[in-house]
């Protein structure tokens, strides 16, 4: 079963190298709270691999001042396309 | 689709309760069910109906409450976790001789078997901590 | 409870050091419940998690009960399928004759296939 996974704490927690260690082709990463601060790193310090889409929470990323638009490798959603998101995949693991 | 949600976090601590609040919001905009909220650990806060919060500031308690009641939602305060943090309704205030009633009645106190129903019966849950 | 007769595969991943905050704590309530409500219960110890499992615990001092006692009613309560992150312990230094428990420890590749086979999964 595809799995959405959201990670909501900074880099400094490390979060995405434990959720990358249990990935599986398929699965997609959601970037909400301070997880957005993912996505103000060089490509290579935040992507996982192959076969893993990337996306950040809107609200939260223009909460803090970060343009995602130049983060080629991870696409914008709103609340809406969250919730779009856990439709699409089969179920959501939290890392927080 | 049918969710549940479970909050783990505390109202102004953490940014994580009000993002639950608002991904709650968005699952009823877009036209799906909510089978349950379920507040576990520090998240019982967002059942206080003590809060006052400053004009110019969200009071998210009141938001969760008037979101629980405008859409029926079956909206769950883990027992164990909320007794001990003060938040009880008049059942468990008048059983520990309290004198005051400090979660809104649109939630339930009940136990974590409400949330093993939750994921036995939802489509997808979902962790906001 | 209204809940149809369904037995759900769920994994717990408790990812915390004990005492320091209540997600430990939180995450074996929720993991003994399912067990009693029937489901099939994987429990996976991964990160500052495994500090849980180092015997010789004693939290009187803190006034905390003593989890990794605790810990030990997951087995009690039929949760068979209890493991730790192998990573997790060896960047510890921490040896398994060092826990509480007769865990077995496991590869990533194996905590990915528990997470990818449940039904859902609850991380903290």
């Amino acid at each position: 079963m595809t799995c959405l996974h959201t990670i909501s704490k900074s880099p400094t927690s490390k979060l995405l190298s434990s959720c990358a260690s249990v990935l599986k082709p398929g699965d997609g990463i959601l970037f909400i709270e301070d997880g957005v601060y993912y996505c103000s790193l060089a490509e290579s310090g935040r992507h996982p691999g192959a076969d893993v889409r990337l996306f950040a929470l809107k609200e939260d990323a223009a909460a803090r001042g970060l343009s995602v638009h130049s983060a080629a490798d991870v696409e914008l959603v709103d609340y809406a396309g969250f919730v779009e998101l856990c439709c699409e995949y089969e179920k959501i693991v939290s890392w927080f | 689709m049918k969710f549940s949600i479970v909050v783990y976090a505390a109202p102004y601590s953490a940014e994580a309760a009000a993002t639950a609040f608002n991904f709650t919001r968005s699952v009823l905009e877009q036209g799906h069910d909510i089978y349950r909220l379920f507040f576990f650990g520090d998240g019982v806060h967002n059942a206080s109906r003590l809060s006052v919060v400053a004009q110019d500031e969200n009071n998210l308690q009141q938001q969760w409450d008037q979101l629980i009641r405008d859409h029926g939602l079956d909206s769950v305060i883990c027992v164990s976790s909320a007794v001990n943090r003060g938040i009880v309704d008049a059942q468990e205030a008048g059983r520990h001789e309290l004198g005051a009633v400090s979660a809104y009645a649109s939630s339930e106190l009940a136990g974590l078997g409400q949330l093993i129903d939750a994921t036995m019966n939802s489509d997808r849950v979902i962790n906001f901590g | 409870m209204a809940s149809k007769n369904t037995n759900k595969a769920i994994t717990f991943i408790s990812r915390r050091a004990p005492y320091g905050d209540s997600n430990a704590q939180l995450c074996l309530e929720m993991a003994l419940a399912c067990a009693v409500f029937g489901q099939t219960v994987s429990y996976v110890f991964l990160d500052d998690g495994v500090y849980q499992l180092l015997k010789h615990q004693d939290a009187r001092g803190i006034d905390s009960k003593t989890l990794g006692k605790a810990l030990e009613t997951l087995e009690l309560y039929g949760i068979e399928n209890i493991c730790v992150d192998a990573d997790s312990l060896s960047e510890r230094g921490i040896q398994g004759s060092d826990l509480v428990l007769e865990v077995e420890p496991v590869s990533r590749t194996h905590i990915a296939e528990l997470i990818h086979q449940a039904d859902s999964v609850f991380n903290l």
